[in-house]
């Protein structure tokens, strides 16, 4: 049988709050604004993990910036990208040669989407790219890549929550949390 | 060997988890080569490779070998020591070792948690072993620790060639002079990027 997700009883820990969240989101909007100052900001943000952070990153960096969204399809999505490469779901929408780029992402752990996503968008010709994170796991790094802005540095466990998904769900949670293993584990 | 995207002729993979590192290396374009040089990390009294290390992975872009141990953590120990050994004696060599644990966890960020059972431990074992080696001449193991190198079942069908030292006794007497020389030839062998097995298989084209 299907296990249903419950919200409440799935996360066996909060591992962020939703106030140490905004708090981080301020000062990263805050260092943001002061770096980007008189310059032609875009973020680009990666769907769908990265909505919330974007969301509420964007509000807090006093500039007249630009947003766009991307979406990559992830390995293993369906049966049928187990193999190939990854595609590109949804481009960006407008040019971004000679702008100011900086990529709004969830969360760094592997490093392989990031590793993909910085070349496919230094190839568009930014005037330059950075690279802003909420989350850092990285003891799953296998791709080092400079990161310029990192909201919090977090042990290597699953976390859900804040636009982090497992199978979809646990998006919409206000708070990162870490999932119980049962939640994923399979039956024996 | 290079292949263009998708088309890589992947090679016979000892087990499974390192098939499906290998697909999610493809998946993001990452060019890796399989098993493409072998170390050597042991010397006998005449100075003989008598143990070495062929780690899984090389991702030439990134200049990082990928070791991939998905056996049960107190399997691990000898291949532990192995990479220890590596790591003295080739300190510029970056190397990343993935455990069952942190394979499971890749596999859970892209939901593959179902398949998990099938590509770890001694059921993903998907190739069969490659023919044994000649056997090892009776020497003594030029480590300091004295334990044996063993075919461990997660390096089943590797192309390393000094992996054949079972039953080699341990002699932990070795004199000063003797493992000076043996960092000297670890040296030389690491600057002339000594690759004792053959070539291995190159994938992906170059990165879009």
């Amino acid at each position: 049988m299907t296990r249903t997700a419950d919200l409440q009883t799935d996360i066996g820990e909060v591992l962020l709050t939703e106030e140490a969240i905004a708090a981080k989101v301020a000062e990263l909007g805050r260092r943001i604004g002061e770096d980007y100052a008189g310059r032609n900001l875009t973020l680009v943000s990666v769907l769908k993990g990265s909505l919330p952070f974007m969301a509420d990153l964007m509000r807090q960096i006093p500039l007249p910036l630009r947003i766009d969204l991307m979406e990559v399809s992830s390995y293993g999505g369906t049966a049928t990208e187990s193999s190939g490469l990854v595609r590109i779901m949804k481009d960006l929408s407008a040019t971004i040669a000679g702008e100011d780029v900086l990529l709004v992402e969830d969360i760094i752990d592997t490093g392989l989407t990031l590793n993909y996503l910085v070349r496919y968008l230094r190839g568009k010709n930014p005037a330059s790219l950075r690279i802003c994170t909420l989350l850092d796991k990285p003891a799953r790094r296998l791709v080092e890549i400079p990161v310029d802005y990192v909201g919090f540095e977090i042990p290597d466990q699953f976390v859900v929550g804040y636009g982090l998904d497992y199978s979809e769900r646990y998006r919409n949670l206000r708070f990162v949390g870490v999932l119980r293993p049962e939640v994923y584990t399979p039956p024996a | 060997m290079t292949a263009a995207a998708g088309k890589s002729p992947h090679p016979a993979f000892a087990h499974a988890s390192e098939a499906e590192l290998a697909r999610i290396l493809d998946f993001y374009d990452v060019r890796w080569r399989y098993e493409p040089e072998t170390y050597p990390i042991g010397w006998n009294l005449d100075g003989d490779v008598v143990e070495s290390f062929s780690p899984d992975f090389y991702l030439p872009d990134l200049e990082l070998y990928v070791e991939l141990t998905t056996l049960k953590q107190k399997l691990v120990r000898k291949k532990n020591r192995k990479l220890r050994r590596l790591r003295e004696l080739y300190p510029d060599i970056r190397i990343k070792l993935f455990y069952a644990r942190d394979f499971r966890m890749l596999m859970l960020k892209f939901g593959r948690m179902a398949l998990i059972e099938d590509l770890t431990g001694a059921t993903g074992q998907s190739t069969p072993p490659r023919p044994p080696a000649s056997p090892a001449p009776q020497v003594s193991v030029l480590d300091p620790t004295g334990a044996a190198p063993s075919d461990e079942p997660g390096s089943v069908g590797r192309a390393a060639t000094g992996d054949v030292a079972g039953g080699i006794a341990s002699d932990l007497s070795r004199t000063g002079s003797r493992r000076r020389g043996r960092r000297r030839r670890a040296s030389e062998a690491a600057a002339a990027a000594l690759p004792v097995a053959p070539a291995g298989v190159e994938s992906r084209g170059d990165p879009a």
